[in-house]
């Protein structure tokens, strides 16, 4: 960014006459205010929805009528207004971003029917008990940091958003410093840096990113949250703690080690649960990040009867790794797959603009993708294992389990090792 | 992983076109002159023919070659990534079972990641993984696809291990028992513990009473729990042939180098009799049907299916734009109606099924609080009344041709999605390029067609409605009431 242009990311593939277009800026839902969670989002949706002062009916109907999709994600660290356009419409789909910037109608009565839609979506999410599995692990986690907090908000958070505190939101965000332009696809780089320069001097000046939120941290111990739901007859189970941040020096030690636990269908997490025991569909481990260390968390869903004992596997593998490590010969099979996977990371020109605002909006130095195989060939297997030992708490673990308590509860409880805090959560708890 | 596609692609298909059998529009020489080269010499069962080839959009070419033994083969040269994408389709699903063997397609798609003859259980995966690969795996109605995308160097290797398992499978008995657990936890994840999986199955159950779309194609959990290695065998050497399957290679190779490999390890396999399906023609249904469910849920669901035609038929193009009218993004006429301006539902989605028979227009609609399953249909019958008396407007029209062509386009952004959208088309209507076929069909589509089609497919008589009632005290056991 700088002051007389804008930051335009390109990169120009013109096999398929599409293009994806978006706005990302470095700033989101940490900045809701306490109460107001959710402002982000709904002020986002409200932007687009209310583009050039139109009615959400005549800025849907244009979007369709271009061969479009335009869509805005908040999330923790930034908000992305973004699509994909056939190519013959990129115009006027400019046109449309440049109004849902710059002249948002934000009416009132449309905010409050926003309002209800997104309640009706809180709504829904009590049908998913994968994404109610999903809400509490994230909340006891990061209990008391922003990463904890709730992107979509709460019924009580958004009865109390109203139409000024959308305005003060949109202006936080949408400003020249705080906007990253990129564009992929069947567009060449002067059309696309005219399209951005021309949303960008209509942008108010200033901005930037806020300062990232304070890096979380491991306590509490180990706790249960059991997330009581009637008639299960199968469990959702997430096991974990706090993870890595790529700025950590041993970010991809951690990620080469997790790799060869339950990063991949012949980790040992799928093969131990999955293919010897037949107990759960899916059985993976992953690391997330963000602008600071997200979660380290592991997934399975056995039936209800198998619940504990997988339970007691999983401590039984996650301990074992930790303690023992991986072997030599997990190590270079897990190294030599990072290094050729990498293809798939960037063969297209929408994935590689991702990583390259991915480095952006996440602090990361400039080509830090473009490394990836490099950094990943100098890992030794010491590294990958003081990795694991260094930055997975096994003292400070999380445990979710969504089922039927009163079928399940006490065995489950058993299963866990060194269990200290255990609390129960009917599943339509908001 | 291995996943059941719901709705399966959002496209539709034309009346097909011809291949043609001008020299193919890739670099180098001619197919027919390096598959004169590959047959020198070779048995009958291992010789190669160039059959033509299709127009894949403005810069691509779809080349078709036959074995001998019968295997299909399908190339798309593309050099935008040093990437190939390696299908192999079977034209066997879940309509090729029996009533009391349901599920064995999609049960033996996952056997089919286990031990061979020249490797143990888990070295297939693993192997893959080591050399960069993606890899899934899907069954639905009308066939089985396998998909494996890998770094261009990794070609070779990665045909030596697709070719092993279509004929060298080894199947038993603890392998079959855990993967039919792990079938049976997939059930659970996506029919028992999840309302919507739950209630499309009960759709299409009630609204076949014949044809085999009526059983679910992950199958009956008395079923799967019933599979022996002996009947895994069975359906294995019944259908897994060269003459039944079709590979597709899309990416970054050189055709002479990849048919001169898929010769040496396809070329030794003999094809086999291929039974018909036992099917029985639906009768036409006459009357509407009904069945009342109680779901743990917090609002009424609502999930109608009006018998569609086949992806083949004619109509099919022309109820596909109807169903973009009416179902398609915010601005169609039902999202717009019951979402946005009477705010009766959190969710309304319609779909038309792309299958080789005759399948369903389905309609799934999620109430907000405060509204009844027979209210939200109430509303739906008046809107598709309105398709009626209000006819479509050319602006309609319009925005559905542009969102089926955005959708299409999306479906090629990669090798694997190229690979998927050709593999499809050719399993279900034998043209594997039909999918520019309907873009080019679109022009011809008028408003009063489309009313003319709402009027013959979407009455009451020929549609099932399935209402879920929110389940309003946990104590109260869920059940069904019909």
């Amino acid at each position: 960014m700088s002051a007389v242009g804008p930051a335009v990311l390109l990169e120009r593939d013109a096999a398929i006459p599409l293009i994806h277009a978006g706005i990302s800026t470095r700033s989101g839902a940490d900045e809701d205010p306490q109460g107001l969670e959710g402002l982000t989002r709904i002020a986002g949706r409200l932007m687009r929805r209310t583009a050039g002062g139109k009615s959400p009916d005549e800025v849907d109907a244009r979007v369709d009528r271009m061969g479009a999709s335009l869509g805005l994600d908040a999330g923790h660290g930034g908000v992305a207004l973004s699509g994909v356009v056939l190519e013959r419409s990129f115009t006027d789909f400019m046109a449309l971003l440049e109004e849902t910037l710059t002249a948002p109608g934000l009416a009132e009565d449309e905010l409050e029917r926003l309002k209800r839609e997104t309640s009706a979506e809180l709504m829904e999410i009590l049908d998913s008990d994968q994404q109610l599995a999903q809400r509490w692990f994230l909340r006891s986690v990061f209990a008391g940091h922003p990463y904890g907090r709730s992107v979509i908000g709460s019924e009580r958070s958004l009865a109390a958003i109203g139409v000024a505190d959308v305005r003060r939101c949109l202006e936080r965000e949408f400003r020249r410093d705080s906007v990253l332009f990129g564009f992929a696809g069947a567009v060449e780089a002067e059309r696309a840096q005219q399209a951005a320069h021309s949303i960008w001097e209509r942008l108010p000046s200033g901005g930037g990113a806020p300062p990232a939120p304070p890096e979380p941290v491991s306590e509490g111990g180990r706790r249960l949250v059991f997330v009581d739901k009637p008639e299960r007859t199968q469990t959702q189970i997430l096991i974990g703690g706090i993870g890595s941040h790529p700025s950590d020096p041993d970010h991809f030690a951690l990620l080469l080690a997790n790799t060869v636990f339950g990063g991949t269908f012949t980790a040992r997490l799928t093969q131990e649960v999955r293919s010897k025991r037949g107990w759960s569909y899916g059985a993976y481990s992953s690391l997330g990040y963000d602008r600071r260390r997200q979660a380290f968390s592991m997934w399975t869903f056995p039936k209800a009867e198998d619940a504990a004992p997988c339970l007691a596997l999983e401590f039984e593998l996650l301990e074992q790794w930790w303690s023992a490590g991986i072997s030599e010969a997990e190590f270079l099979w897990a190294q030599r797959y990072l290094i050729q996977s990498q293809a798939f990371a960037r063969d297209t020109a929408t994935k590689r603009i991702g990583l390259r605002l991915d480095e952006m909006l996440n602090d990361l130095p400039e080509g830090w993708h473009d490394q990836f195989s490099e950094r990943i060939a100098a890992i030794t297997l010491e590294q990958a294992n003081a990795a694991v030992r260094n930055r997975i708490s096994l003292e400070h673990l999380t445990v979710v389990v969504l089922g039927t308590h009163a079928a399940i509860g006490d065995d489950v409880r058993r299963a866990i090792p060194r269990l200290g805090d255990e609390r129960v959560v009917p599943f339509d708890t908001e | 992983m291995l996943s059941i596609p719901r709705q399966g692609l959002a496209v539709s298909e034309q009346p097909m076109s011809s291949p043609t059998s001008s020299p193919s529009a890739t670099k180098g020489a001619p197919p027919s002159t390096f598959t004169q080269r590959l047959n020198r010499g070779a048995s009958r069962d291992r010789q190669i023919h160039h059959l033509g080839g299709y127009a894949f959009g403005p810069l691509l070419r779809i080349e078709r070659f036959a074995m001998g033994n019968g295997l299909s083969i399908l190339m798309v040269e593309d050099h935008a990534a040093p990437t190939v994408a390696y299908h192999t389709w079977f034209r066997v699903g879940s309509r090729h079972e029996s009533p009391g063997k349901t599920g064995i397609a999609h049960l033996f798609e996952h056997l089919m990641f286990n031990e061979t003859e020249h490797l143990a259980a888990g070295e297939f995966d693993r192997e893959l993984e080591e050399l960069g690969a993606e890899s899934n795996a899907s069954t639905w109605l009308d066939w089985t696809h396998y998909e494996i995308a890998v770094p261009s160097s990794a070609f070779a290797r990665v045909a030596e291990l697709e070719s092993e398992r279509m004929q060298h499978l080894v199947l038993r008995g603890p392998q079959v028992e855990s993967e039919k657990e792990v079938v049976a936890n997939e059930r659970r994840y996506r029919v028992e513990d999840d309302v919507e999986g739950s209630v499309g199955e009960k759709l299409w159950a009630t609204a076949f009473e014949r044809h085999p779309y009526r059983w679910p194609t992950i199958g009956w959990m008395q079923d799967i729990e019933g599979f022996t290695v002996e009947d895994c065998e069975k359906f294995y050497r019944t259908y897994y042939a060269p003459n039944n399957a079709t590979l597709v290679i899309v990416g970054d190779f050189d055709p002479e180098r990849v048919l001169g490999k898929l010769q040496e390890m396809y070329g030794g396999y003999r094809s086999a009799t291929i039974p018909d399906p036992p099917l029985e023609a639906e009768p036409e249904q006459t009357a509407e049907r009904r069945l009342d469910l109680i779901k743990l849920t917090p609002t009424w669901k609502l999930n109608l299916g009006y018998r569609s035609p086949a992806l083949g038929h004619p109509d099919h193009l022309p109820l596909s734009v109807l169903s973009e009218v009416l179902f398609g993004g915010r601005s169609s006429r039902l999202v717009k109606a019951l979402v946005r301006d009477r705010e009766m539902a959190g969710d309304v989605r319609g779909s038309l099924s792309p299958l080789r028979d005759p399948g369903l227009f389905e309609i799934f609609v999620s109430a907000r609080e405060g509204f009844s399953a027979d209210q939200l249909l109430a509303a739906i019958d008046e809107e598709l009344a309105r398709v009626l008396t209000e006819p479509i407007s050319s602006d309609e029209l319009e925005r559905a041709k542009a969102r089926i062509e955005l959708g299409l386009l999306q479906g090629l952004m990669t090798n694997e999605g190229k690979a998927s959208t050709i593999g499809f088309y050719e399993v279900v209507l034998g043209n594997p390029a039909a999918g520019f076929d309907r873009l080019l069909g679109l022009s011809e589509i008028r408003p009063q067609q489309l009313q003319e089609l709402s009027a013959r497919y979407l009455s009451r008589k020929s549609r099932t409605v399935i209402r879920v009632e929110p389940q309003t005290a946990p104590a109260v056991a869920a059940g069904e009431a019909e």
